[in-house]
């Protein structure tokens, strides 16, 4: 599944990854048990597998920053203040919309002045910024279509951004933080409709 | 051959003359007595007590989660129930349990013959009790983690004992960190750090881990308490707080938590392989190291636990992965040392049929499934991507506290059995409840990564009828009831040996490498 920065490969090789070092070790204890050939395994086996894990390590930090690095940089450098007024668009995206997280909603408030309880409606393929903030308690906010999560406290304003779908539907977007007995009811929807952009 | 070093290193043998000390037990004995064995049996009954009642909220909930819309429970109900499981099962059941079978067998292992500071002992375990019927009384519904604001604001009027009972478990895990710490420091200043067993250095590292995390969680609950009365504004921004700084605080000590039963757990397994192979542990020093790094490492990765928060980024973002990625590897050395150790001769056959082996080579196997994804959760990427608060961490930890943890607390109850009943308990049950427990703990564990990768949210009470999260919620509560079925048969196991079950003399253990052989038992010990 692709994410925000249009990259599939990344996730797909830490799981095989995982299930590469799962099946190895799980297939080791079995063998341990069952295989009737004893193997006394000498010490320095275990250095060389050391460094292999150090290795992985590496591997997975290096990828990992190359990620996360990419995405935050393409941010705005000072997260939004909260404002009575709807968010103004910000150079490089496509669409800006503010987000109120309260017990138990989400408030979308596009550039148009226009406020929605439960959808932000986006088009295909758009660069949207998300700037977030919280009422009340931490919230959440997750959109699994578009492979991003966060999470934010009262007072503190919070961006993400996401290339919207090429499909156009109904998207769900979820609070993933507890916050209070509505938090299962929290959802509301990422609408992708319109034109490609 | 096993050098002398590697014998001394083996520790003495956790071996006693079998008798009925449950069954010679007064309510004296049970309430006052400091006598070790007294300390800890109580100990261990009350955690399976403790893990009977979690386990019910568990049945419960899971009852109300397997089918999609509200059923059985509203979302305030639903949310006591899982809060007092996590709280029940991380406070009352998984620590103690595994800390009790430590004190129980240090003493032999650690050749010192007594718990030293036993008094800790006994009054941890009562300053428990007492944090137990505070938090029930108080009946928080707002996740066992309990984060400010929300937690400051829902609770009902005897919220407050809740945060109480938060500085009395401090304060109950700060003792039974002296207990175990005292116990490994004077074993090996008695014969010297080269030659303590593996418990021992496992006691220095549990000891150090309980004594530096327990008294921030101490803080915790006091500042939760003065803040709820709103004599302070640390945590609630509406009063001029911030929420920052009960994270850093809070996982301060929540990391090291949940190392808290898995170093006693390790030790015991560290003790219980060798018992069981009849011979020594591959790599002693391995063990060590993975000991020393643990403790180290434990105390600076805490910021994982609310990593997409704000405040991580820049170094503390980047460091927070690396060592996150980092503390992986002592456990990795741990299972590449008990693998190595069952590979490098026979596996006797005396232990292929006993039931306590059986849960530890499944402790081991869960601990692997559990463990790689950890590779996952701690890429900052991946994590922002399907890992944070969906179904994926709960899979990871319950991986590690039922099937590592559970099951080598069961492995440690089965194999301490005889040693206070006088009886061995009955084989037929102990292999029904092992095979119910690994299938249902491998479904559970299972259903829940998936339901992680497809973005379940943990903590709801009730969700959207998509068909990949009804079918796998639904099988994963059928795990769950076999989970309580095997728990049920342990008890009627328990309880039914203790009048019927064969009685035992002399060794309950003996090593049989094959079939045929002479039983070779643990070298005899004074009858106490």
């Amino acid at each position: 599944m692709e994410n925000a920065l249009g990259e599939s490969g990344y996730q797909a090789t830490m799981m095989l990854i995982v299930y590469a070092l799962g099946a190895l070790g799980i297939g080791g204890l079995f063998m341990a048990l069952f295989w009737p050939k004893r193997w006394k395994l000498k010490y320095r086996m275990e250095f060389f597998f050391v460094v292999l894990l150090i290795g992985l390590v590496w591997y997975a930090d290096k990828r990992s920053t190359e990620m996360f690095t990419a995405y935050q940089s393409v941010l705005p450098p000072e997260a939004g203040e909260i404002s009575a007024e709807a968010g103004e668009s910000v150079e490089g995206f496509d669409r800006t919309i503010k987000v109120i997280a309260f017990q138990w909603g989400f408030a979308f408030l596009t550039d148009d002045d226009e406020i929605s309880r439960n959808a932000a409606v986006v088009k295909p393929g758009e660069k949207v910024l998300f700037r977030i903030y919280s009422n009340d308690v931490i919230h959440g906010f997750n959109i699994p279509a578009a492979g991003i999560t966060t999470e934010f406290d009262p007072g503190e304003g919070r961006d993400i951004w996401i290339r919207a779908p090429q499909e156009p539907g109904k998207y769900l977007i979820q609070c993933l933080n507890y916050c209070g007995v509505g938090h299962a009811q929290m959802k509301a929807w990422l609408v992708v409709e319109g034109a490609e952009a | 051959m096993a050098s002398a070093n590697d014998i001394a290193r083996m520790g003495g043998t956790p071996h006693w003359e079998p008798s009925d000390i449950i069954g010679k037990m007064t309510i004296k004995d049970l309430l006052f007595s400091d006598d070790y064995r007294h300390i800890a049996i109580k100990g261990i009954l009350t955690s399976i007590l403790m893990l009977g009642l979690g386990g019910l909220m568990a049945i419960l909930f899971r009852t109300e989660l397997a089918v999609p819309d509200i059923q059985f429970f509203d979302a305030r109900p639903y949310m006591s129930l899982m809060t007092l499981h996590g709280m029940l099962m991380v406070f009352g059941f998984v620590i103690p349990f595994v800390v009790n079978l430590m004190y129980y067998m240090m003493p032999k292992v650690l050749g010192t013959d007594k718990l030293i500071f036993a008094k800790g002992a006994q009054w941890s375990y009562w300053t428990l009790i007492l944090a137990a019927v505070l938090l029930v009384i108080s009946r928080p519904d707002f996740t066992w983690t309990f984060y400010p604001p929300m937690s400051l604001r829902v609770g009902g009027e005897l919220i407050w004992m809740g945060y109480l009972a938060v500085v009395l478990v401090a304060i109950s895990e700060f003792l039974a960190g002296c207990v175990v710490f005292a116990n490994g420091w004077a074993a090996a200043k008695r014969i010297g750090w080269s030659n303590l067993p593996l418990m021992g250095w496992a006691a220095i590292s549990e000891g150090l881990l309980l004594t530096i995390s327990t008294p921030v969680l101490g803080l915790v609950g006091v500042y939760m308490f003065t803040d709820w009365l709103q004599i302070t504004a640390l945590f609630d921004p509406s009063g001029g707080g911030n929420v920052m700084t009960f994270m850093f605080l809070f996982w301060f000590y929540g990391h090291p938590a949940v190392y808290l039963p898995l170093m006693p757990a390790i030790a015991v397994l560290y003790t219980l392989l060798p018992r069981f192979l009849g011979r020594p542990i591959w790599s002693y020093w391995s063990g060590v190291v993975a000991f020393a790094l643990l403790t180290v490492l434990a105390f600076i990765v805490y910021p994982h636990h609310f990593q997409p928060a704000n405040t991580v980024s820049g170094w503390l973002e980047r460091t927070t992965q690396i060592l996150t990625m980092m503390i992986f590897i002592p456990s990795t050395l741990h299972v590449f040392n008990w693998v190595a150790t069952l590979w490098y001769d026979e596996v006797p056959v005396s232990a292929k049929q006993s039931v306590p082996f059986k849960f530890i080579i499944a402790a081991i196997f869960f601990l692997i499934l559990g463990g790689v994804t950890a590779y996952l959760n701690a890429q900052i990427a991946v994590d922002s991507d399907f890992v944070h608060n969906t179904y994926f961490v709960p899979a990871h930890f319950h991986a590690m506290f039922v099937g590592f943890m559970g099951n080598m607390a069961m492995a440690g109850a089965y194999y301490l059995y005889p040693y206070f009943t006088g009886r061995m308990f009955s084989q037929r049950l102990g292999n029904t409840h092992f095979w119910f427990w690994q299938v249902g703990i491998l479904t559970k564990v299972m259903m829940m990564y998936y339901l992680g990768f497809v973005y379940f949210p943990r903590w709801v009470v009730d969700y959207l009828p998509l068909k990949q999260w009804a079918m796998p919620q639904l099988i994963l509560t059928g795990g769950a009831y076999l989970i309580g079925l095997g728990f049920i048969v342990f008890v009627f196991n328990l309880m039914w040996s203790s009048t019927r079950g064969r009685t035992v003399q002399g060794d309950p253990w003996p090593v049989v490498v094959q079939k045929g052989d002479t039983p070779v038992p643990a070298s005899a010990t004074p009858a106490e």
